[in-house]
């Protein structure tokens, strides 16, 4: 029992520094960009709280394969074939090679932002269902739903904020 | 299941996990535009042991119990696809994850002393690679684990 309060206590910090950090990397790009400069120290900022939702994430793959331990070594298999849980496992894959894409400077920042913001809500409210009565589809088809709807928002967010360019100082 | 053998399929799942996550940030820091190859082959040469030690584990654990005790009755359950195909395809592409990462860190190793791009994209692809092997297998491992 321990064991399993110890891993949902792991799954916990890692679900709130990820979901933390992916809304603060929002706000901070957004208001560090709207100018066009984004100077040094916001640089660094922005490289802080990156570094944050790396955290979060390792907590939560490593807490998850925990949990995957756990059932398993308990014969309590079931969940581990439910949609809720194929879904939320996608999603983090999802999360992942979008952070590489990102990397790679293939995946244009505006729809990596979305999907990142977009799936680490995903994960959060995934986790906190547990089961649903939807099937795998119809959760993918809700998230890439959501994914649209998120990246036409901060799209709209963006464009108000964004104020006069500043010349490079 | 006894204590040991608990202790094995822990070993293989977490280092298995953590080696894969390895290859995550060796692959992210081989798409920056000056990586710092000491320490890419470093982390790239703990994944090797990690690999080593997931496999030596797996391997064990296969032998003396998944063939007696749970193959049965994954065959006999509700998915006995989840043996026939999944099982099945990662027992051998496992075997290959090991000799990607010694490759791999082969590669970071060279690229230490002789920086060159044209290796660092090549790294980064078999890096990619192995990661989507090892993802695919971490993958299999959790519908084989579901279907007990």
């Amino acid at each position: 029992m321990a064991i399993y309060e110890l891993l949902v206590i792991m799954h916990v910090i890692g679900t709130v520094l990820g979901v933390g950090a992916a809304t603060f990397a929002e706000i901070h790009y957004t208001r560090f960009n709207s100018d066009d400069i984004i100077t040094d120290d916001e640089r660094r900022t922005l490289a802080t709280t990156y570094t944050v939702m790396r955290t979060g994430l390792f907590l939560l793959v490593i807490s998850g394969f925990g949990f995957l331990l756990y059932l398993r070594l308990t014969e309590y298999t079931d969940l581990l074939t439910s949609a809720t849980f194929l879904a939320k496992m996608t999603v983090v894959g999802v999360l992942v090679g979008n952070a590489l894409l990102l990397q790679a400077r293939i995946m244009p920042l505006a729809i990596g932002a979305a999907v990142s913001l977009t799936s680490w809500y995903a994960a959060l409210v995934l986790g906190v269902l547990r089961d649903t009565n939807a099937s795998y589809f119809e959760i993918l088809l809700y998230y890439a739903v959501a994914v649209v709807l998120v990246a036409l928002s901060l799209r709209w967010i963006r464009a108000r904020m964004h104020g006069p360019a500043k010349a490079k100082v | 299941m006894t204590i040991a053998l608990a202790a094995l399929l822990i070993t293989h799942v977490i280092t298995g996990i953590v080696a894969i996550g390895i290859h995550n940030v060796v692959l992210m820091h081989l798409l920056k535009r000056t990586p710092n190859y000491v320490f890419i082959s470093r982390i790239a040469w703990s994944a090797v042991a990690l690999f080593l030690v997931s496999w030596a584990t797996s391997a064990y654990y296969y032998v003396t119990y998944y063939g007696t005790a749970v193959k049965p009755r994954i065959l006999a359950g509700d998915m006995p696809f989840a043996h026939a195909f999944f099982m099945e395809t990662k027992e051998h592409i496992f075997l290959v994850l090991p000799f990607l990462a010694i490759s791999i860190a082969l590669c970071t190793s060279y690229l230490r002393t002789n920086p060159d791009d044209a290796l660092r994209k090549s790294t980064a692809f078999l890096t990619l690679v192995a990661l989507c092997i090892g993802a695919a297998t971490a993958a299999a491992g959790v519908i084989v684990s579901g279907s007990v």
